[in-house]
Parts: C-alpha cells; structure tokens; sequence
C-alpha cells in the first residue's frame, strides 16, 4: 500500500510540475506574439492615447509581464481564466464550459466506438486464419489511418450530405433550435472516431498477436480448453493492457482533433471557439482553451495509470502487501472449474 | 521512458507489453505495429531460421552467412515496390512539376470548370487551373514533410543518443520535455505557436520539429540504452575510445532501422498536422499546400467537389506511402512478427 501511496504521490507532483510548465510557456509564447490586442479589440478604427491607456489599464495590461504572469498562475489555480476581450468582456471559463458540452457530445462517442470497435476488429484480425480478412482490417486501418481526418469529413459531407441528402452538412440542430439534433451528430463522430479507430484496431492486432504466442496460451490450449475460451478468458485480458494505455491517450487526440471536425462541420464546441479566438487574437480565450484540454488530458492520464495498477496483475502483485497468487497460477485455476 | 514508465514501476524495458505502451504512448503513426515486435536485431542480419519472406526462394533456408540483406528484401516486398516509385513520382512532380504547369495564380478562366481535357483537375473559384494548384501545393506540403523528418531525425539522433548512452542527469532531462510535449497534442501547440508567432513555412517547420522530435528521440534512447549494454561497446570502452566516438560508430549505426521506421512515420504525420495547420487557416497566403487548397474548397463542396477531392487524395496517397514503406522497413528488419495462429 505504502509503494502504492509514494508512486501516486509522485504523479501528481508531477503533473503540477507539468502543468504549471504548459502554463508558464503558453503565457510567454503570447507575451513574444506579435500584434496588437487593444487595437484588435477596438476594431479598425483610430484610436486616441488616452484611450488605448485606459483600455491597457482596465485589463491589466500596464503591468510588468512577470506581475501578470503570477498573478494569473494564482487566477488560474483558482478556476478564474481571465475574462474574453470583446464586447461582453465573458468569463473565459463560462465561455469554454458553454461548449464544452457540446465537444462531448461528439467526443464521448467517438472514444467509445473507436475503444470498442478497435479491440473487436484488432481481436478478429489477429485471430483470423482468413488472410483476406486479416490483410483487410489491417489494409484498412493503414489506409484509414493515413487520411487526413478533416478530409474524410468533407468527402463524407459530400457523399452523404450534399449527394445523398441523408444527413444535415452543418451545425448541431435546425436553426434557431437548442439541444442537439441526432443526425446532426452522425457524421462528425464518425470522422472522429476513425483515425483513433485505426490506430487502436493497430495497437490491438499486434497486442493479441503478442498475447496469443505467450506460454499460458499453449499452456490453456495443451489442457484441452476451447479455442474461444483461451481467446476471450486468457489472451483478451493480456492483451488489453496496452489497450488501457492506448485509450488514455486517445482521449487527448480526440479532443485535439475536435479542432479540425468541428471546423469542417461547423460545430459550436471548444474547437471552434479556439479558431474563433485565435482568428480575433483573443489570447485569454487561446490561453483558457489549452489550459482546459491540458488539464483534462493530465486527469485522464493519472486516471490511465490508475486504471492500469488495477488490471496489471504484475503491477497489482508488486503493490500488495503480501504476495498473492501469480496471475497465471488464479487463471489456470479458474480455467480448471470451467473445465470440469 | 513515457509516461507510463516513468511513472510506474516499469516493467522491463525489452517486454513486449513494455515495448506496445511505449508505442502507444508515443505514437508514432503506425510504428505501432512494430512497438510489440520483437527488438530489432539491429544493423545485423535477420535470424537465419527465417524462411521465405514473400520473394524469398520458397521456403528454402539458405546456408549461414548468406541471407538476404535486409535492405534486399526491403525492397523485394510487394508494398515496397508499388509505394516507393509512387513517393518518387510525387517527389519528381513536386520538384519538377511547378516548372511544367504554368503559374498556379494566373486567372482568366472560367470559374468552377469541371475537369476536362483543357483542365485536368479543373479550375477553382476564381478561374485558376486547378491542376497547377495542386502540383504546386505539393511542393510545398512534401518539403515541409521530409526536412521536419530530417530536422527530427538529427534532434533525435543526438538527444536520444546522448541519453540513452550517458542515462543520468541528461536522460532525466530528456525524458521530461519529452514528457511536456507528449502532453498536449503536437497539433494544439503548433496551433497556437503558429497563430502567435505568424506562419511562414519556415515557422511551421521549426514548430513542428521542436514538438514532433521526441518520438524519433524515445526510440534512439531505448536502442542507445540497449547497445551500449552490448559486448562490442564494452570492449571499444575497454579499448579506451572516448564516448563520442563510440556513440558516433557503435551505437548509431546499429540504431538505425528503428530510427528510419519512426522517421518515415514522422513524414506522415508532419504532412499531416501541417495539411491540419493549413486547413484552418494557419500558414503561407502566398504559397498554398494542401492543406489550404483544401480550406478554400470547402465553401465549395457542393459546386466543386474536385476541388476538394484533388488535394485531400493526394495527402492521402503520399501519407500512404511513407507509412506504408515504414511498415515494410520495419518487418524487412524484424522478420520474427509472425502470425500465430
């Protein structure tokens, strides 16, 4: 338990560490960009001196570059992303959570369908004894792999959408409407969810190849067990686990990649509203995006290696107070009652 | 070594499950595949108790000391042999085709011309010959993919080199900006470095060199740390050969084919995220990749579908390829990733 505690406590000193990194080089990246804020702030118009130092002192900026860069480490410890420059001077964290939302709606589908879908068809490629099926989920992940997302998107719009008329090519509901319609919802997670679902069918192919040549699967297949069985019972739990590794990084990507789909379809989620800011140089905006999706991504990698403690039997012996069985020896034993 | 390994109790570096996390964690596009193979036998010949790769003598082994060089039977692979002269086609077009397809902003035609005889891939929105687009868009997309492989592979080389040979102090350090830029998705950062700091290809490819070079320098580590517990290194550190020669002549040469395979893969992506990049907006007005070909076509969709057609197929296809040829270099040189049954 005590080795369980230190390695826990070590992780999350360093994802502070690492976050605090992210900040600090994200805020000196801005504070080196070149442009004007006030002047994009107040549009294409001349502006008075007066003015523009009223503006610089209403938002801070008069300040020395390291007195903003504490205080806003302080703010951001506290869950206060500064305020949006434009017209309603928003909260940034309001503005991010309001399409948060939205960027879940496609994200959590997509993660889930490109988990499952990876470990099934990674499961049957590598079990097949059909090459052409073999040679086809893994031709097809290749190929799948290979194609700009964002693209596929589009040629998906313009077969689906403008072509077909199934789908609509725009937008999350009928205009003017709340709440998010369904088919607007079908094609965007499935650009979302096809590149991830490459590359785990990938990682999973040869993860279940791997798993399948270990020695307590010949050791399972010599005592007779259905080939089933040893699939799903023996090989499946091994080699899932660079699975959980997989997933919890893919999260990250997923919602990385947001960036582009909401953008091709138009989506009012996080992504876009990152074009958005970017587009008007609205800095607080970039600045709270990355921060958000920052903090999100280091979550789920203590979850992952949480989740991987648990389900590594090599892991969870070394972090037991007294040594239990060897994974294979409880396998074998539970594999002898189905057998008999 | 990741993450994952540096934050848990590691398992061994040489595990096959060690090795597909490593992967995983770090991905390099499809090398993935290749993270739960066996470890590269390095620079040497394959096991002599290969048989028939798919032009190998049917099944025959052949007499010790004489098997196929991997780089033969590299190149005797059928994915080979179709992806590699169809990268070299889009490499001659990209570097001889500008001079061949006239000005790719010369207006005067019709706009929105589907393709004909007149206009292979049609003409765009305001009347120009599509086709010289998009020859020169690949121009500028394959330059940006190979010397961010390049730059890649050279920061990797060293860095990985130098730590995973010394450990110590320098493999913490590596280790840990490896760490930041595993973090947050290469494309997010280049995303705001590029919208920050302006973007000239020459921006773009220093952006995507400093956040993709970690993938080729985590392999590089891992090999460096493998050699150098071989017997040849310890003799040429017994013999007294400083560190930088031994690294220099040693350990690179036999870390090479995993260098290569993660390099073809950091071809891939860097067309990838730039095309990403350029898509939304973020790169050079003036000299428009495929990305941006793409980002004009999108208004498009319904009136001009070839427009956005054409460049995407082409990213595509050269993505394809390098990956493609990663693969077979990486199982030409791990001939053991068998399929059981």
């Amino acid at each position: 338990m005590k080795a369980r505690l230190i390695h826990y406590g070590r992780l999350l000193l360093s994802s502070l560490i690492l976050f605090i990194a992210v900040i600090t080089v994200l805020f000196f990246l801005l504070e080196l960009a070149p442009g004007d804020p006030i002047q994009t702030l107040v549009g294409d118009v001349p502006l008075s001196e007066a003015f523009r130092a009223q503006i610089t002192a209403a938002y801070g900026l008069d300040k020395p570059v390291w007195e903003r860069y504490v205080l806003y480490l302080g703010n951001v410890f506290t869950g206060n992303l500064g305020f949006s420059f434009g017209t309603n001077n928003e909260p940034v964290l309001d503005l991010i959570l309001s399409r948060a939302g939205n960027t879940l709606a496609l994200a959590v589908p997509a993660f889930l369908i490109s988990t499952i879908g990876g470990i099934i068809l990674g499961s049957i490629a590598a079990r097949t004894r059909r090459r052409w099926l073999d040679g086809g989920i893994s031709g097809g992940a290749v190929a799948l792999f290979s194609v700009p997302n964002f693209w596929f998107g589009m040629l998906l719009i313009m077969v689906f959408s403008i072509w077909l008329g199934w789908f609509p090519t725009q937008g999350k509901s009928p205009y003017g409407q709340p709440g998010i319609g369904l088919e607007y919802l079908v094609l965007p997670v499935i650009t979302m969810a096809t590149s991830e679902l490459a590359y785990k069918t990938r990682i999973m192919r040869s993860s279940m190849i791997e798993s399948l040549g270990q020695d307590f699967v010949d050791t399972a297949r010599s005592k007779g067990l259905s080939s089933s069985h040893v699939l799903w019972r023996h090989a499946l739990p091994n080699a899932l686990l660079p699975m959980v590794t997989v997933s919890g990084y893919s999260l990250g990507y997923i919602l990385a990649g947001s960036v582009l789909v909401e953008r091709v379809f138009g989506w009012p989620g996080m992504g876009l509203l990152f074009i958005d800011a970017i587009n008007r140089q609205n800095n607080m905006v970039i600045l709270g995006v990355v921060i958000v999706l920052t903090v999100v991504i280091i979550l789920v990698n203590i979850l992952t290696d949480v989740v991987y403690g648990l389900v590594d039997p090599r892991l969870r012996a070394q972090f037991s107070p007294q040594r239990t069985l060897p994974p294979e020896g409880r396998q074998d034993r539970q594999s002898d009652e189905v057998a008999a | 070594m990741t993450q994952q390994e540096t934050h848990m109790v590691p398992p061994p570096e040489t595990g096959p499950t060690a090795n597909a996390v490593t992967e995983a964690a770090n991905r390099p596009g499809l090398a993935g595949a290749a993270g739960t193979t066996a470890p590269p036998d390095g620079a040497g010949t394959p096991p002599p108790a290969q048989p028939d790769t798919p032009a190998g003598a049917a099944g025959r082994r052949r007499p010790p000391g004489t098997e196929r060089s991997p780089w033969r039977v590299f190149l005797r692979k059928p994915s080979t042999m179709v992806f590699l002269p169809l990268l070299g086609l889009f490499v001659l077009i990209a570097a001889l085709g500008p001079l061949l397809v006239g000005d790719p902003s010369a207006t005067g035609n019709a706009e929105l011309l589907a393709p004909s005889a007149a206009h292979p891939l049609g003409t765009d929105h305001l009347g120009r010959d599509y086709l010289a687009r998009v020859v020169n868009g690949g121009q500028i997309s394959l330059l940006v993919g190979f010397t961010v492989a390049v730059l890649c592979m050279t920061i990797g080389l060293v860095v990985g080199g130098l730590a995973g040979y010394h450990g110590g102090w320098m493999d913490t350090l590596m280790v840990k900006l490896a760490e930041f830029f595993q973090v947050l998705p290469g494309i997010v950062l280049a995303l705001v470095a590029a919208a920050l700091l302006g973007a000239n290809v020459f921006i773009i490819v220093a952006i995507l060199s400093i956040t993709m070079w970690p993938a080729v320098a985590r392999i590089v580590r891992a090999e460096a740390m493998r050699i150098s517990q071989l017997g040849y290194v310890e003799s040429a550190r017994a013999a007294g050969f400083r560190s930088g020669r031994i690294i220099w002549s040693d350990v690179l040469p036999n870390a090479l084919p995993p260098v290569l395979v993660a390099t073809s893969m950091t071809v891939g992506r860097a067309i990838l995220i730039e095309s990403g990049l350029a898509y939304l907006g973020i790169g050079d007005p003036s000299h428009p990749s495929w990305g941006a070909l793409l980002n004009s076509a999108q208004a498009y969709m319904r009136d001009g579908w070839w427009l956005a057609v054409a460049p995407g197929l082409c990213i595509f296809l050269v993505v394809l390829a390098v990956n493609m040829l990663g693969d077979a270099l990486n199982d030409a040189y791990n001939p053991t990733v068998g399929r059981v049954k």
